[in-house]
Formats: C-alpha cells, structure tokens, sequence
C-alpha cells in the first residue's frame, strides 16, 4: 500500500492529474481493471474498524472517574450532543446525538486520513462517499419529516407550501422544492467532496511541483524547498479544513432535521 | 462534557425553537434557488419561443422576488 505512494524524484509526473485518485488495485496486485479493493477502501474499512474499535474498547468498562480514553470518548460525544444536537434541534435533538456523533467521526476519521503520513489520502475526496453519506441524511429528515407530520403527503405539504396567499404559491413552490429537496443533498455531497479533493490537489501540486523543479533546473532547488516547506503549512490548513468539513456536514444534518420537526409558525 | 447535563427540559416536548438552526444557509439556498429555478424555466421559455434572453432574466428577477419573499415569511419574525 505505501510502496505505491512512493514516487521516485526522477520521473514526476507532473502535474497531478485526476487519474491520481485512482489509486492501482491491491488485490489483485496493480491491477488497473478492478477497483473492489485498493487504497480508498482499505482507509474505508479502516476507519470504520478503528472507530468500532475504539469506541467499545473506551466504554467496555465505563468508570465514575473516567480514564483519559473514556473521558475523550465522552468528550466526543459530549461536544455533538450538547454542541450540535441540542444547540441545533432543541431538546430533541438528544435522540439524534448518537447518529449525529457516529457522523461526526467517521466523516472527521475519513477526512484526517488525508493528512496521515503514508496514508494521504482521504476516501472522502472521491464523491460516491460523500453522496452516500448525503443520501441518509436525506433519506433519515424526509422519513423523520413525515413521521413527524403523519405522513409523507403531509410532511410534502408543510414542506413545500409556504403560508402565503394562493396566487403567489405557483411561484414559490418550484423554489421551496428546488432549495429543499435538489439543492440539500447534492451541496452536502459535492462540498465535503469538493474540499478533500482540492485539499488533496493542492498538496500534490506543492509537493510534485518541488520535484518537477529540481528535475527541471538544479538552480531551482530553493524554490523546491520553498515549495516543501509551503506544503508542511497547507498541511496544517488542511487540517482545519477537514475540521471544519466535518462539523459542517454534521451540523446541516442537524439542521435538515429540525426543519423537518419544526412545526408551523 | 458528557459530565455536563444536557439542559433539563423535558425531552419531546415543543420548547421555544433553538437560537439558530442554520438560518443563514436557508436564506442563501431561497435566494439562489429562485433565481436559478426561474431563470431556468424562462431560460426553457426562451428556447421555446426563439428569444434570445429575456425571459431567463425576467424569470431571475421573479425568482429572487420570491426567494425574498419566502425569507420574510418563513425566517421572519
């Protein structure tokens, strides 16, 4: 896995290109036709597997004084319940906190493999991740929506139909339909996408284009350092923006669901 | 913090709305969603009836009227 990664100063290809996201398949070994087991789903079933992991191991015996493993677990799930959940949803939102916190971490673990050394890439800069994590949230406040309301047809029409006097409805039912059920899943799939894939690039530009320069001209060494150290520092940018992308995501969650609990004012 | 107790109101029930449920990314997916619904069924119009425009700008202009208006009435006071 990390041998692949490794590139060789001499032949850099440059510059990076959406075909480096398409990493060669593990099993079988650099295949190029099969797709069903290669780096991003290895960091998948990582991630998952680290989070099962640590959550059971840090609650297996749950303490009145926690240990410093539990207290971070709790912490976690102290800051998106109190943070997200109720800050978000009101009262109610307790209920959503597990959900919300499970969310939470696996988009934020997903995220941070983009910065791990050796890893440095993140399953989430492939858009079917996070369109399918868009697609339960939307499925999860559609159905809360009409269980709330007593119905799908019901919950469509508090939805959609705005108080607002019958003549002007025409014009505003496209609208309500187009923000809330186009516009909702499609932006929280292409922003997490979005933000993972140009943080990748971006950090491949910066470091090939150090090779590029030193292969190109041995006067250019500077500017490569330069460039290296530059990546270092997007690094850490990087780090705030998959924070940040992570939190997002969890709280329009949150917020899609208050909208579909909310009732009529 | 899960030391902290979640605030003690009674779970379930309708309390006040909670001071901000993402209100600003509403009000900006109004404003761009009528603009781009509008101006795509009057862009649609125009293909239609062989204008080279106007329609799509009158449907923009509509549109953000109405995404205006379903700010005011829904986030508003």
């Amino acid at each position: 896995m990390t041998g692949q990664s490794i590139v060789l100063a001499a032949d850099v290809p440059f510059p990076p290109s959406v075909e480096d996201f398409y990493l060669p398949s593990i099993l079988p070994w650099d295949a190029h036709d099969s797709y069903w087991v290669t780096k991003i789903t290895v960091l998948l079933w990582l991630a998952v597997a680290v989070l099962i992991v640590y959550f059971l191991v840090s609650y297996r015996k749950p303490q009145l004084v926690p240990t410093k493993r539990q207290w971070i677990a709790e912490s976690i799930y102290g800051f998106v319940r109190n943070n997200i959940s109720i800050e978000m949803i009101g009262p109610r939102g307790v209920q959503f906190a597990p959900y919300l916190t499970t969310l939470f971490c696996f988009i934020l673990l997903m995220n941070f493999f983009g910065i791990v050394p050796f890893l440095q890439i993140s399953p989430n800069s492939h858009i079917a991740f996070p369109a399918i994590l868009a697609v339960i949230s939307y499925v999860m406040f559609i159905y809360i929506g009409s269980r709330h309301h007593g119905g799908f047809l019901k919950y469509m029409r508090f939805a959609l139909v705005p108080p607002a006097p019958w003549f002007i409805l025409p014009l505003l039912i496209p609208i309500e339909f187009f923000s809330t059920f186009l516009v909702r899943p499609f932006s929280l799939a292409v922003r997490l996408f979005a933000n993972m894939f140009a943080g990748h690039m971006l950090l491949l530009v910066f470091t090939l284009g150090g090779f590029a320069m030193i292969s190109a001209n041995a006067w250019f060494i500077p500017f490569s350092i330069i460039s290296w150290v530059l990546t270092i520092a997007l690094t850490f940018l990087e780090f705030l923006v998959i924070c940040l992308q992570a939190y997002v995501f969890t709280v329009l969650t949150a917020s899609y669901v208050q909208g579909a609990i909310a009732d009529e004012h | 913090m899960t030391g902290q107790k979640p605030p003690n109101e009674p779970r379930g029930e309708d309390g006040p709305p909670p001071p901000d449920t993402g209100m600003g990314m509403t009000a900006v997916s109004y404003l761009l969603g009528g603009m781009l619904v509008w101006g795509g069924i009057g862009w649609l119009v125009d293909h239609w009836v062989g204008t080279r425009g106007i329609f799509a700008g009158i449907g923009a202009v509509v549109g953000i009227g109405g995404g205006v208006y379903l700010i005011v009435r829904r986030l508003g006071a």
